[in-house]
């Protein structure tokens, strides 16, 4: 089957400075939550696409680490129809930095 | 051909967000004086803490919210100092911020509650769920830290993940006993 995937860099300001993309949602059926090399997702937090009528759909993945905290698969969610905008949140933890810090990025499909 | 269930989502544009250049892990000087505490729930005291009460004491802020395995992985460090240095003069204050909208939990007081007890937290701590003293302090991380001198002033700052034992562990323990003595 073809698959049409358009990568979305979450924008940061790291991003901005020429640093490479931390987190890309990957369009589906189902929508996919890609983190770059030594990027976890807090699975403990779990990612979120918040529609415009007040739906959210949580990002999940049966598979974590050993302690749970970050996703050990790229964490998925139901494409929502018929809705075409969002807003999407996700907490990630930079494996090098000890910290987890979060994003907030508006996407549409 | 193209298959109609593909969807293709588009970037439109940052709303906000958390991240902001990375700053200097930790800054320390003659120091600032640090905002006024404002919020009104607390956990583990009977009365909402002000830094104003405290003078006399070494205050050490740690920005956290339990669903960031960074800052639990941290807690058993603060447990230590708070044993250690609390009856010597330090005073710590969890500053609980919530990464998330009110759905993800992290704003309910009782689940704060129980990650107190589940990490034997008994140190005094605030619900920033407005991030008021998030955003008075200009914090970006979480785990980050502010240590306060007996005079109120902000001598130190710094955020990460660290443990029993290790270096920066040993880097916070040093000032902490420094600010004490002074």
């Amino acid at each position: 089957m073809m698959r049409i995937a358009l990568l979305v860099a979450l924008l940061s300001t790291a991003a901005c400075r020429g640093r490479p993309s931390l987190v890309a949602l990957e369009a589906g059926p189902p929508l996919r939550l890609v983190a770059a090399p030594g990027v976890r997702i807090n699975a403990r937090l779990k990612p979120a696409l918040e529609l415009d009528d007040g739906t959210v759909v949580r990002f999940d993945s049966p598979r974590l680490t050993a302690d749970s905290a970050y996703f050990a698969a790229a964490p998925t969610a139901a494409t929502p129809r018929p809705a075409r905008r969002g807003t999407l949140r996700v907490s990630i933890c930079p494996s090098g930095e000890g910290i987890c810090r979060s994003l907030e990025i508006a996407v549409a499909w | 051909m193209r298959n109609s269930s593909i969807g293709v989502l588009l970037l439109a544009g940052v709303v906000a967000g958390t991240t902001a250049a990375l700053r200097p892990p930790v800054a320390s000087g003659g120091g600032s004086p640090a905002p006024e505490l404002t919020n009104t729930s607390w956990l583990n005291t009977d009365h909402p803490l002000r830094l104003a009460e405290l003078r006399g004491r070494v205050v050490l802020l740690n920005f956290w919210v339990f669903t960031c395995g960074n800052c639990t992985r941290t807690v058993p460090s603060l447990v230590a100092y708070d044993r250690q240095y609390r009856s010597r003069g330090l005073t710590i204050i969890g500053i609980h911020t919530p990464e998330f909208p009110p759905y993800a939990g992290e704003h309910d007081k009782s689940n704060v509650a129980r990650a107190l007890s589940r990490q034997d937290i008994t140190y005094p701590n605030a619900q920033d769920n407005d991030r008021r003293t998030w955003d008075a302090y200009d914090i970006h991380y979480w785990p980050s830290f502010i240590l306060i001198d007996k005079r109120g002033m902000i001598r130190y700052t710094g955020y990460g993940e660290f443990h029993l034992a290790d270096a920066e562990f040993r880097t916070w323990d040093q000032r902490i006993q420094q600010l004490i003595a002074e």
